[in-house]
This record gives C-alpha cells, structure tokens and sequence, in this order.
C-alpha cells in the first residue's frame, strides 16, 4: 500500500503513440520535439526509426506503438527521456501533460518490454502504460 | 578525451538510406560482381549493387552509388541503444552534408551482411 501511495505522488509525462496512453517519469522527460529526418541504422530492428543530432548528441528515436507490436504511429514528435547512460527519443502523437497517475502499476507481462510497462493506471479518465525508463532502456540496449 | 576523428570518407547510398566507410577501409573500388553482398541487406530492402567496396583482406559490399569526402570529421558515438546494430561493425556518426552517416567498419559490416544469409547476397 506504501508504494501505491508513493506512486500515486509521483509526476509523470503523459502521452500518446498511436492508440495507446504511456506515462514517463516526469524527472527524466526532459523535453517534447519535432525532430527531422532519421537516419536508418542498419541492422537496427523496426521499432528503431532511426537517429537525428540533437545538442550534439545521436539519439535514437523508438515507435513505441511498433515496440509492442502494433502499427507505427507516425509522428514526427517525440518524448526526449534522458537518463544516465543516455538519451532516447519516444515517438508521440499526442502529448497530454504532466500529471500523477493512479493504480497498482505491475508489470504488464512476465517476458519482454511488457516487464518495463507497468498498469493498469489511470491519469484522469486515460488508461495509461507506465513505462519504466532504465528498464526499457537496458531491454532495447540489449538489441530487443 | 578528445573525440573519434576520420580523415577521408566514402558517403554512400543504400537505397533511401546511407552508410559511410573510413578511406582508410576501402583498398579499392570495384565493378559488381555476383559473389558481393548488397548493403541493402542491413535495411531489410531487396539487393542491388552499382559499386563495390573491397577491404585489403578481400572483404566486399556492394552499395548502390557513393561519394568521396576528404574532409576531417568527427566520429559521434552510437548510443548504447544501436551500439551492436550490424554485429558490432557500427563505430558512430558523421555529420556532413547537413545529415548524420552511420560509420561502420567495412570487414565487420561484410561478415554481419553475410551472416544474414541470402538476402543480401548477389548484385
């Protein structure tokens, strides 16, 4: 119950890919771009559109709706999360703003991303995915 | 630590998409030739091959057309995200012409091509 508590406290960015609602931590959301055309690395899977320079920095832009297997999403907006061992850039659509959300947020399966999505959660009337950024960050670096 | 530098570049074309090899990898540049691999093959399109690419070692890829830059530039490192894209043959990124370049070794890069079977394969 103390960790439910502790959650429901917590900030996160909410937005859209595709159909689907995600929320990230709103302290490692560190900005909303329009980035401009990628750059394909080869060998890269899907989900992985590619990379643009931004502040001197390669980032990598992933289709969230493609990483769970849907159809992409399309935009050339995205969610820049900056984490320790670098950034990465997540496609949006629409983004909703910074709000708590609310519920048990437990993993959303036993076995890939879906470890790293937590739910069910509410933000206002939205289900929303919580996505935990190292995790998701540590899976797609091990060339999921 | 000061950053990767790479003194002469081939900026190729792969299709829609683009690859840069250091000068320093490529012995000579060749007609195609059926025993290639297509670099395509890394961007899951059907191969085609204009120009091949041959390491001292007899490593080959075919791109479709390609550029000579003898300008010094800075190798951008790969995020942690891509660093194993193409087998590990990925060094980083150039930035010229106004776009990045993925930078790959090209004796890593052929063995990755081959390593995928026979999509890649044949000009």
């Amino acid at each position: 119950m103390a960790a439910l508590e502790s959650e429901s406290r917590q900030s996160y960015l909410v937005f859209a890919c595709g159909s689907s609602w995600y929320a990230v931590p709103a302290e490692a959301a560190a900005e909303v771009v329009t980035f401009p055309e990628l750059t394909r690395v080869p060998g890269s899977p899907p989900h992985l559109l590619g990379v643009f320079a931004h502040r001197g920095e390669v980032i990598p832009v992933v289709d969230m709706s493609l990483l769970v297997g849907g159809v992409t999403a399309g935009s050339r907006r995205a969610v820049l999360v900056r984490l320790p061992r670098g950034t990465l850039a997540l496609t949006a659509s629409s983004v909703a703003g910074v709000s708590p959300v609310q519920g048990p947020l437990e993993p959303l399966g036993p076995t890939g991303v879906h470890v790293h999505l937590r739910g069910p959660g509410k933000s206002g009337s939205r289900d929303v995915a919580v996505i935990d950024p190292e995790g998701l960050f540590d899976h797609l670096s091990q060339g999921a | 630590m000061s950053p990767a530098r790479v003194e002469g570049t081939l900026l190729c074309h792969v299709g829609r998409h683009r690859l840069a090899f250091a000068a320093s990898d490529v012995a000579s540049i060749a007609a195609p030739d059926a025993a290639c691999v297509s670099a395509r093959g890394a961007f899951r399109e059907s191969p085609s091959v204009q120009r091949v690419l041959v390491t001292a070692t007899g490593e080959a890829v075919g791109v479709d057309g390609l550029e000579i830059d003898a300008e010094v530039l800075s190798v951008l490192p790969p995020s942690p995200l891509v660093a194993h894209a193409s087998g590990g043959s990925l060094r980083g990124f150039v930035l010229t012409r106004g776009v990045l370049w993925p930078l790959v070794h090209l004796d890593g890069f052929e063995r990755y091509l081959r390593g995928l079977g026979g999509d890649g394969e044949g000009a």
